[in-house]
């Protein structure tokens, strides 16, 4: 079920699936409800997935008034509370788990627990987070996933191609990401991680090609409560798109 | 008609692989490639050239800036222009950006041409472009998702900071200034003229209509391909309800005059070539970042003039490349991504012929765009200073006598400088012997 409420000067879209104990889903670089069959195996193995898109992605209206990391956070904080996510566990991949951790460490009892798939936020000189944009705009999908199939499928255009309006919401949909990413992936949460205090999973595709499953350790000792790394084989960067059953079941394990 | 020489310093020296060799002539261009000896000579040559320029009656003398290209070694035009505003004593400084949202804060460029306009005496053109993506977001970091918006707040604060009469506070979003006081001020007032480059976006289009600035459409691309762009301007100045005075609109274009038209094509070949063909080498990644392009541009699938730049030259070599599979042979990307010098002029991109020729076709793109500024391409790619200069010389010597009067009869240049009067203006004098 999507839905679609008031928020600032637009609304807020937010899908639901399943039935069962509440956790939540923060997408990454695309977002795409209704056609993510990883929400859905979280909600077929009984729980009840709540997955907002955040500003400027789908159908939630971006927002004039982000326009750094401090804004993207206080954003989320609210979609939290109006998503009903308030000390819910959570899933959140990519730039998504990144704001995830932001958040987590302003405000540290927003989450039970954490599972994080590919966050950025770090930065190693040695090891730099691949630019995701400049390439052009097939070479920005292939990044995305290992199976171009899969990444394909979600940009997978009506018979008599995309429309203006779709075309426009991927425009935003991207801008949003490169706010969130641009021209570093680093905005100082090495100082403020350590204030995340809920238990955080840590889930990387092996084959990712933005962000080296290396960072996994970096960000493992950074943290006060890493339960585990788990390393998904033959996944791209995100992960849950490439094998969604093999995430679902570490999300599994990570909750009891 | 005001005719401005307009210079893009390109380094001149690339390798003739550069395009097989080199994924990209800006952002990540190899710096082991630049010679600072040539560089040296370089400057030296281009900045003779435009003093050349404006000696032989030139209007005006035009540069802009670029950072980490090799076809636009200008990444402070201030420097340049400053220069320029001692030893061209009569012709207009066309400064084409600064890109405001790269200085920070923004007050800077308040300054400097504030000091630039003290200096000529009030001769100078204040450009603002925004800046390509090259430019602004992948050499100097700007986020695309808030350029736009820091650059038009850039823009209110060195207006208000040109024409206000107190010191005041300015509480932007992006600048934040307890105290605002620009000195020096500038010679023009309440400022000097304002120009936008711009290369195609519609919300530049309507907000230089509306707000009275010139609009100068930067294209690489010759006349012909700008129609669609300048008819879009026009129609925004209508809908804004202005005049449409020519003067409020600008072109750059590309030049090449000889006594005859075969002399032209042998001389100007070379360079022209060079330029399309190699220093117009940019990698399409870097030509379309998300959030660069407004959601109206988007909308009108309006596209800028560097991202076809890139376009083109990748289309190229995809033909090239399905050519090559049908001859089963390796074909270069060089050799895939040439236009000969016959297409370039086919297509408006050079006007090249003998200065009848060249005022004929000059006033008929004026005509057709409807333009009273002409940002003239004299030098281009890896011209020698001397066929710069003859090419400089032949253009304002027989062709602009042919060209300046259009318009005259019937609109006023509201966008030129005002300078002091000539009595009243400094001009650099020799120093008097060293007493002994």
């Amino acid at each position: 079920m999507i839905t679609h409420v008031p928020w600032k000067a637009g609304s807020l879209e937010i899908w639901e699936e399943g039935e069962g104990p509440t956790i939540g889903y923060v997408h990454g670089m695309v977002c795409a409800p209704g056609r993510l069959p990883f929400v859905a195996e979280l909600a077929g193995r009984g729980r009840h997935v709540v997955a907002p898109s955040l500003p400027g992605y789908s159908a939630t209206s971006p927002s004039s008034d982000i326009r750094n990391v401090h804004d993207w956070v206080f954003a989320l904080s609210e979609i939290v509370d109006r998503s009903g996510l308030a000390g819910c566990p959570l899933v959140a991949s990519s730039t998504g788990a990144m704001l995830a951790l932001e958040l987590a460490a302003v405000r540290p009892e927003a989450f039970s627990s954490l599972i994080l798939i590919a966050p950025l936020g770090l930065w190693r000189d040695d090891n730099p987070i691949t630019d995701p944009f400049s390439t052009t705009l097939s070479g920005q999908r292939a990044l995305l996933t290992n199976d171009p199939a899969v990444t394909a499928s979600f940009f997978d255009d009506a018979t008599d191609g995309p429309t203006v309006d779709s075309m426009i919401q991927r425009y935003t949909g991207r801008t949003a990401t490169a706010s969130l990413v641009w021209p570093i992936p680093e905005f100082g949460l090495a100082e403020r991680i350590h204030r995340v205090s809920c238990p955080v999973t840590l889930v990387w595709g092996s084959d990712d090609r933005i962000i080296d499953p290396s960072y996994a350790d970096l960000i493992a000792e950074s943290l006060s409560d890493c339960r585990a790394t788990h390393v998904v084989t033959g996944a791209g960067h995100h992960a849950e798109w490439d094998d969604p059953v093999a995430v679902a079941v570490i999300v599994d394990a990570a909750l009891g | 008609m005001k005719t401005i020489w307009f210079h893009l310093m390109p380094y001149p020296e690339l390798p003739d692989d550069f395009t097989s060799e080199h994924r990209s002539v800006w952002v990540d261009i190899d710096p082991g490639l630049f010679d600072p000896r040539v560089g040296h000579r370089m400057y030296n040559e281009y900045i003779d050239e435009l003093e050349f320029a404006a000696s032989v009656g030139f209007d005006g003398v035009g540069i802009n800036e670029h950072h980490s290209n090799a076809y636009g070694l200008m990444p402070s035009p201030n420097l340049i222009a400053a220069a320029l505003a001692r030893t061209c004593p009569d012709a207009a400084l066309v400064v084409l950006g600064d890109s405001v949202a790269l200085y920070n804060p923004p007050i800077r460029v308040a300054e400097e041409f504030a000091m630039l306009d003290c200096i000529s005496g009030g001769r100078l053109v204040a450009g603002f472009p925004v800046g390509t993506p090259m430019d602004t977001l992948y050499a100097y970091g700007n986020n695309p998702a808030t350029l736009r918006e820091r650059y038009h707040e850039g823009i209110d604060l060195i207006l208000k900071a040109w024409t206000a009469d107190d010191v005041f506070s300015f509480n932007g979003k992006y600048s934040k200034l307890r105290y605002v006081n620009c000195w020096p001020r500038p010679v023009q007032q309440p400022h000097p003229p304002i120009w936008i480059p711009g290369g195609g976006s519609i919300d530049t289009w309507e907000w230089c209509a509306r707000s009275g600035y010139s609009y100068l459409y930067l294209s690489y691309f010759g006349y012909k391909a700008a129609m669609k762009t300048m008819q879009g301007f026009w129609k925004c100045v209508e809908e804004a309800g202005r005049p449409a005075n020519p003067f409020q609109a600008g072109f750059a274009q590309f030049f090449g005059v000889a006594d005859s038209e075969a002399e032209a094509i042998e001389l100007y070949r070379e360079p022209a070539e060079y330029f399309f063909n190699r220093c117009l080498h940019v990698y399409p990644g870097f030509a379309d970042p998300p959030g660069y392009k407004t959601l109206a541009t988007v909308r009108n699938g309006a596209e800028g003039m560097v991202e076809r730049a890139a376009r083109e030259a990748s289309e190229r070599a995809a033909e090239a490349a399905k050519k090559s599979e049908r001859k089963a042979a390796q074909q270069s990307f060089s050799a895939a991504s040439h236009m000969s010098f016959e297409q370039m002029v086919e297509k408006g991109y050079v006007i090249v012929g003998s200065p009848d020729q060249v005022a004929e076709k000059t006033i008929e793109m004026a005509k057709q765009l409807h333009i009273g500024h002409v940002m003239s391409l004299c030098h281009f790619g890896n011209m020698s200073r001397d066929l710069a200069m003859h090419n400089t010389e032949l253009m304002a010597t027989k062709v602009l006598p042919q060209i300046r009067h259009l318009w005259d009869d019937e609109w006023d240049d509201e966008w030129w400088p005002t300078p002091l009067p000539s009595s009243q203006r400094m001009t650099p004098s020799p120093f008097p012997a060293t007493p002994r």
